[in-house]
């Protein structure tokens, strides 16, 4: 009796389970495949191969000399004084980029949104920047800051900046303003234009119930228009923090990480460690540590994003 | 609370006049409507009064004192917006709050006078919540809230009830005539929905084109319109116009039919006469001034609406309160209440009655 239950139940129970299974755990992934295919084979490869690279040691110039090491180049780096003042200039570099590229992209984004006669030249003038090859604003700016035919140095010179009209990207003290001007004029278009979006995406409502609420001007900045910035701020910076703390372009053109190593950062150390020394063992250890401070930037940067949002 | 003047009012833009010589006077406590159809220039007017789009001419006063280039911060007002435009990333009480903040009163203050205001609209349970959160009309009454919190001179209504469903509308209209009387602030009011500006006016103002067409009571709208627009604009369903040549105290429509309208001056003017559906008699044929037939009859209950195609005039619609037993193609006869019919002149401007005192 029980028998015969059991059985004619079955069937139609292997069916059902057999139906789930196709249904839950093949077919999403039949639909995904495409994808992870390609995010394997251009991104989860080379990463898996760069990070199993930083375990080795390979050398092109000591070409029988490559074999497992373990951790010997996160040793090497730990004790690495050109790594850590790399990745001290990587935190001023990134940091006041940033930091100029933001404040006045948002100025420019504010000014933007009023009315004026021109604004449409002007706003494709704002974008100009952006299309310019780095490697073209890089040499531009590079000459731009040589007394010899530039104008920078005498103008500061005249401004009492400088002592007298030299090239700052020959000093030490100051060498990482050069490529750190150059890349906040290459990179305020990216924020005027991301905020412009942004600002004009607020309903005028807003500013007008504000107004009549009685809020000044800066009331109606810091109370209304930055909170609801917030999101598209923490996006960006975080977005071009990485972008910029990767970014070697300009300063490898600029000064190529000189004099005496003050301009080199981390990504540009990287470059000079692979493709001038060729240990490649070595650059792989240094962009593994790169990718983990950035990474710990980020998942810090998402977390606070989520909080704002949330209150 | 305060009396607010508007004195050879205009406003342009660029070249483009959207209002002329606006003028208004509104009294201390008083609930004034503005109606017309869109673009008519009532939000406008409105946006004005707030400060929100500049005066170009004319002189704009609130207490006897001139506001035309007063700051909207400084003119002690408060608009609802049809919108509501809540700050969405505030809760309910911040919200309401938000101009007490910003004018930096002690938060004591702010959070009891919060707490009253949320008492008085029933949003008690809701302070904490963001807007996002809540209902239609629990957003409207937190936008009334952050009106009221203020205390101001004059509130401000832009169509504030046009996103809401029907039955929440008629709720919201009740509770804000009934804020009304319990503040007696001055209020005005926009709107384009003419039940809306019959129920809760002192006085209505109908705009049309840019230009005032009428200044006057509910009711005085409805039993004298100054001219054919106001006359269609106001009453629902709209007032019967048919074409008819003047005559001494009387008027003859098109097919021949004399309808005596002793009780107007000038009929010898008219062009056409109006009479609203409600003020038309169903007869026998032959009873009454004009034969037609049912063309459509809607039900509905406490009334019945019969359009009726009279030959020569076209279809007139007719209303009569409960249940009627007509149906469609049936004959009738219809008398005209002719002592409340209107004529226009071929102005539209509509002919005086001489029963009333005015100059």
């Amino acid at each position: 009796m029980t028998d015969r239950t059991s059985k004619s139940i079955l069937p139609g129970g292997t069916r059902a389970r057999r139906s789930l299974y196709w249904q839950y755990l093949v077919e999403p992934y039949l639909y995904l495949s495409p994808a992870i295919f390609l995010i394997g084979i251009v991104m989860m490869i080379p990463l898996i191969i760069g990070i199993s690279y930083s375990f080795q040691s390979i050398e092109l110039l000591k070409p029988f000399d490559t074999g497992w090491v373990g951790l010997e180049n996160y040793q090497k780096l730990w004790s690495d004084r050109k790594f850590w003042l790399a990745l001290e200039n990587t935190f001023w570099w990134t940091f006041w980029s940033i930091s100029f590229q933001f404040l006045l992209g948002l100025g420019l984004a504010m000014l933007l949104t009023t009315q004026f006669y021109g604004k449409k030249l002007f706003q494709a003038l704002v974008f100009l920047p952006w299309a310019v090859p780095t490697f073209l604003s890089a040499l531009t700016w590079a000459w731009l800051f040589n007394p010899v035919i530039g104008p920078l140095p005498h103008w500061m010179a005249s401004l009492g900046i400088l002592s007298e009209p030299y090239n700052i990207m020959g000093d030490p003290n100051l060498a990482m303003w050069g490529p750190i001007v150059a890349n906040i004029w290459f990179g305020v278009p990216f924020f005027a234009i991301t905020l412009l979006a942004a600002l004009q995406s607020i309903p005028n409502d807003m500013y007008e119930a504000a107004e009549i609420d009685g809020a000044s001007a800066w009331q109606v900045f810091t109370k209304i228009t930055l909170p609801f910035l917030a999101p598209m701020i923490a996006i960006t910076v975080m977005l071009r923090t990485i972008w910029i703390a990767n970014f070697a372009d300009l300063i490898y053109v600029m000064t190529g990480g000189g004099p005496a190593n003050s301009t080199q950062i981390v990504s540009s150390y990287i470059f000079t460690t692979a493709f001038r020394k060729l240990d490649f063992g070595y650059a792989s250890a240094i962009a593994v540590a790169l990718l983990f401070i950035l990474l710990t930037y980020a998942v810090f940067l998402l977390w606070l994003r989520k909080k704002l949002v949330k209150t | 609370m305060a009396r607010i003047e508007l004195k050879d009012v205009v406003k342009c833009y660029g070249t483009v006049e959207v209002l002329r010589d606006i003028n208004l006077d509104i009294k201390d406590g008083e609930f004034i409507v503005l109606v017309g159809p869109s673009g008519c220039g009532k939000s406008t007017l409105l946006r004005m009064i707030a400060g929100l789009e500049p005066i170009s001419q004319g002189d704009f006063l609130i207490g006897g004192e001139r506001m035309n280039d007063v700051r909207p911060r400084d003119r002690d007002i408060a608009m609802v917006f049809q919108s509501y435009a809540l700050y969405p990333h505030m809760d309910v009480a911040r919200n309401m709050g938000f101009s007490m903040e910003i004018r930096k009163d002690p938060a004591n203050e702010r959070m009891s006078r919060v707490k009253q205001a949320a008492d008085t609209l029933g949003l008690t349970a809701l302070t904490e919540r963001l807007p996002k959160a809540l209902s239609g009309g629990q957003r409207q009454r937190v936008a009334m809230g952050r009106a009221i919190i203020r205390d101001p001179r004059a509130f401000l209504f832009d169509e504030p009830l046009s996103n809401l469903d029907a039955s929440l509308r008629v709720e919201m209209r009740l509770e804000i005539a009934r804020l009304h009387q319990k503040l007696g602030a001055t209020m005005i009011y926009v709107t384009h929905d003419q039940v809306e500006a019959l129920t809760l006016a002192d006085r209505i103002v109908v705009l049309n084109g840019g230009d005032i067409q009428q200044v006057g009571s509910p009711l005085e709208l409805y039993e004298r319109p100054a001219n054919k627009f106001v006359a269609q604009f106001i009453g629902s369903p709209t007032m019967n116009v048919v074409s008819v040549t003047g005559g001494k105290n009387k008027v003859t429509t098109a097919d021949g039919v004399a309808i005596a309208l002793p009780h107007l001056k000038g009929t010898e003017r008219a062009v056409e006469m109006g009479i609203r559906p409600e003020h038309i008699d169903v007869v026998d044929v032959n009873a009454g001034h004009l034969i037609g037939i049912a063309d459509v009859v809607e039900h509905l209950g406490s009334d019945t609406n019969i359009y009726v195609d009279v030959e020569g005039l076209g279809p007139i619609l007719v209303r009569k309160h409960g249940n009627i037993p007509a149906k469609t193609g049936d004959r009738l006869g219809l008398r005209i209440q002719s002592e409340n019919a209107h004529a226009f002149a071929a102005d539209g401007v509509a002919l005086r009655q001489t029963n009333t005192n005015e100059a």
